[in-house]
C-alpha cells in the first residue's frame, strides 16, 4: 500500500546518526573516566580518541540533513528564540532536543580538541602549553559530555515516545532500546575506524601499532562489550514486541506491522534481527570464544573483521527505519 | 440561524462574560463532569476552560455525504492539491438486504486538551484564550510536523506551497466578520452547525444539551470540540469476526483511518 509518510529519510538518518555520535561520545568519555590517568594512555588512549572525534560529526551532519529538509532553514532558528527559559515550561521534546543538540555540538567538539596531538600540530612551548591544557581539560568535559550523551540517545526516542497518537511509539520501552542501540552502533563505528586504520601494522604514527599486545587487548574487551550490548538489545526488542503484544488496543494492531504477515515484516526480521543483530554477534562471538575457551590469539580474517561492525551500523540504521516508518503506517483505530 | 444575530450574540456573550470575570472562569474547572447538562446554567458551568469555545457540531442523520464542505473549505482557504483540512469518510457495512453506509466528516476538532499544542517546539501552534481555537502562527512554525504526528485525528499536514503545518482554523476570517465557517455555509442539509458551545443560548448548545452527542477517539482525552449526532463508531480494525466493513477515507493523502 502506498503511505504518505510526514518524516522519512532524512528523520530516519538523523536519529541513526544522533544515536551513533552520541554513542561514540558516552564509549569515549566512560573509557576516560575509568581510567584518568596511568595506564590509560597506553591501553584505550586510541578509543578514547576515537570515540572523541566520532560524536560530534554525525550529529552534525544530521542536523544539517533535518534543517535542509524542512526547507526553510533559517527558519529552524525559531526553536531557539522562543527564548530559553521556554524550554522549561515548553514540554515539547523537540524543543528540549534542539537545545541538546546545540549543546551536544559546542561541547562534544570542545572534547575532541582536546584530543588533537597539539605538540605535533604546533611547535614549540606554545603547542606543549597546549597539550598539558588539553590534558588537563580531558576529564572535566568527559564529566559533561558522557550524561549529555546519554540525554542525547535518550531524547531520539522520547521525541517519538511522546506521541499517544502514534501506539507503536508511545511505549516506555523505546529508550531503551534506543539507548542501547546508540551505544552499540557508536561503539561498532569506533571498532570500525580502528580496524580501516590499522589495515597495515603501524599506519598511524605515534599511535598503539597492530601487533602491540595492548591492542589486541583493547579489541578484545571492546568486542565483547559489543557482543554483551547485542544480546541486551535483542532482549529489549522481545520486551518491545510483548509490552506492544500484551496491550488490548492500538498499540497491539500497530506492532502487527512488524509480527510475521506485516507489512514490515522482512526488513525487521532480516534487516534488524539477522543481519544487524545475530550475524555479527555469532561471528564474533565465536572469535571471542576461541579465545576464551581455547586461548587462541585473538585474531580473525580481515573481511569478517570488517564485516562485523557494518552490519551492525546497518542493522542500526534498519531498526530506526522500521520504527519510524512502522509508526506512521499505523495508527489510532476505531473511530 | 442567520450568520448576523449569531456573531452578535457571541459578541454580548463575550462582554458579558468579561464583566462576569475570574470567578465564572475559577468554576470552570471544577465543573468538569457536568458538561452541557443544563442549558440555561450560566456558561462556566459547561466544564470548558474557556468562557467562549467555538465549536462544531455535525448531524450525521441529515449528512449525505456530497463532500460539498470539502470542496467549499478547499476553496475558501485555497488548500493546495494533495491535501485537505476537511474530508468526508464513507462507511459501508453489513450484507444485502441487511447493509447501510454511513459518513463520516472530519475536521480539526479544536480540542480542549490538544495534544497538537503541547509537543510543538517553537510554540506556533496555540490555543486562543478568546474563543478556544486552535491555530497556526505561520510566521513562526518551522514545518517539522511534529504536531501532525501528535494528533490523534490526522487532520494535520504539510502545506506543500507554504511548508508549514497546515489545518483547519474554523474560518476565523469568516467568523470574525458575522459569517458561519465556508463547511457551514455549503451544508445543503444543514448537517454542520457552528457556534460558541459555551453560550447557552446559541443554537449550538441547545443542541449538544438535549441530543445523545458523541465525539471521536474521546480514548485519547483531548476533548474535542467538534461534536457529532449519530455517530457511526464501525471500524475496519474493530470489526467483529465475519462482519463485511469498507471504510473509503476520501482523504487526499492516506487512504487509512489512522
Ligand atoms: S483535532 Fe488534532 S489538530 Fe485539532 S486541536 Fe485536536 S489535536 Fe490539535
Ligand atoms: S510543524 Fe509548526 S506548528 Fe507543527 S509542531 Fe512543528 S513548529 Fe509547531
Ligand atoms: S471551518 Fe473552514 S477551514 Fe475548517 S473545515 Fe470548515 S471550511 Fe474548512
Amino acid at each position: 500500500m502506498e503511505h504518505h509518510l510526514m518524516w522519512n529519510w532524512p528523520m530516519i538518518v538523523y536519529l541513526f546518526l544522533a544515536g551513533l555520535g552520541a554513542g561514540a561520545l558516552a564509549v569515549s568519555g566512560i573509557v576516560v573516566l575509568w581510567d584518568p590517568a596511568g595506564e590509560f594512555r597506553h591501553r584505550a588512549a586510541l578509543v578514547a580518541r576515537l570515540g572523541a572525534f566520532i560524536g560530534p560529526l554525525p550529529v552534525i551532519i544530521g542536523t544539517i540533513l533535518l534543517i535542509y529538509e524542512l526547507g526553510r532553514p533559517f527558519r529552524a532558528l525559531n526553536l531557539f528564540t522562543s527564548n530559553f527559559w521556554f524550554m522549561f515550561f515548553n514540554p515539547s521534546p523537540m524543543n528540549w532536543g534542539s537545545w541538546f543538540i546545540l549543546f551536544f555540538c559546542v561541547f562534544a567538539t570542545v572534547y575532541a580538541l582536546t584530543f588533537l596531538p597539539w605538540k605535533a600540530l604546533l611547535r614549540g612551548e606554545r603547542g606543549e602549553r597546549l597539550e598539558a591544557r588539553a590534558e588537563r581539560m580531558r576529564s572535566p568535559m568527559a564529566v559533561i559530555c558522557v550524561p549529555l550523551a546519554i540525554a542525547m540517545a535518550i531524547y531520539t526516542a522520547i521525541l517519538l515516545a511522546a506521541i499517544p497518537a502514534r501506539p507503536l511509539w508511545h511505549t516506555p520501552v523505546l529508550w531503551l532500546l534506543f539507548t542501547v542501540s546508540a551505544i552499540s552502533t557508536g561503539l561498532s563505528a569506533i571498532i570500525l575506524v580502528q580496524r580501516f586504520m590499522f589495515r597495515k601494522p603501524g599506519a598511524v604514527r605515534g599511535a598503539i601499532r597492530r601487533e602491540d599486545p595492548a591492542f589486541r587487548v583493547s579489541e578484545y574487551y571492546l568486542v565483547s562489550m559489543k557482543v554483551l550490548l547485542i544480546i541486551a538489545e535483542l532482549v529489549v526488542i522481545g520486551l518491545f514486541i510483548m509490552f506492544a503484544h500484551m496491550t488490548i488496543n492500538s498499540a497491539n494492531f500497530a506492532v502487527q506491522v512488524l509480527l510475521p504477515g506485516g507489512e514490515l515484516a522482512t526488513t525487521f526480521w532480516l534487516g534488524v534481527i539477522l543481519v544487524g543483530l545475530l550475524m555479527p554477534a555469532f561471528i564474533e562471538g565465536f572469535y571471542l570464544l576461541r579465545t576464551a575457551v581455547l586461548g587462541h590469539e585473538f585474531e580473525w580474517p580481515y573481511v569478517i573483521n570488517v564485516s562485523a561492525p557494518i552490519a551492525i551500523l546497518f542493522g542500526g540504521l534498519m531498526l530506526r527505519y522500521v520504527i519510524v516508518v512502522g509508526g506512521q503506517i499505523t495508527g489510532p483505530i476505531g473511530i | 440561524m442567520s450568520d448576523k444575530s449569531d456573531s452578535a450574540v457571541s459578541r454580548r456573550k463575550f462582554l458579558k462574560t468579561v464583566g462576569q470575570g475570574t470567578a465564572a472562569v475559577a468554576t470552570a474547572g471544577i465543573a468538569g463532569g457536568a458538561m452541557h447538562a443544563a442549558a440555561n446554567k450560566p456558561a462556566a458551568d459547561s466544564g470548558k476552560k474557556n468562557t467562549v469555545q467555538y465549536g462544531m457540531l455535525i448531524d450525521l442523520r441529515r449528512c449525505i455525504g456530497c463532500q460539498a464542505c470539502t470542496v467549499a473549505c478547499k476553496a475558501e482557504a485555497d488548500v493546495p492539491m494533495g491535501v485537505a483540512r476537511s474530508w468526508v469518510e464513507y462507511v459501508e457495512k453489513g450484507r444485502y438486504p441487511n447493509a447501510g453506509r454511513s459518513f463520516l466528516p472530519r475536521l480539526c476538532n479544536h480540542c480542549s486538551e490538544p495534544h497538537c499544542v503541547r509537543v510543538c517546539p517553537t510554540g506556533a501552534t496555540y490555543e486562543r484564550p478568546q474563543d478556544g481555537l486552535i491555530v497556526i502562527d505561520q510566521g513562526v512554525c518551522i514545518g517539522c510536523l511534529y504536531c501532525a504526528h501528535a494528533c490523534p485525528y490526522g487532520v494535520r499536514f504539510l502545506n506543500p506551497v507554504t511548508r508549514f503545518a497546515d489545518k483547519c482554523d474554523m474560518c476565523i476570517h469568516r467568523i470574525y466578520k458575522g459569517l458561519v465557517p465556508s463547511c457551514v455555509n455549503t451544508c445543503q442539509g444543514r448537517a454542520r452547525i457552528f457556534g460558541d458551545v459555551n453560550d447557552p443560548n446559541s443554537e449550538i448548545h441547545k443542541l449538544i444539551a438535549k441530543n445523545p452527542v458523541s465525539v471521536t477517539r474521546e480514548t485519547y482525552g483531548t476533548q474535542p470540540n467538534v461534536y457529532y449526532i449519530g455517530l457511526d463508531t464501525t471500524d475496519e480494525n474493530t470489526k467483529k469476526p465475519g462482519q463485511y466493513v469498507r471504510v473509503t477515507t476520501n482523504k487526499a493523502n492516506s487512504p487509512k483511518r489512522t
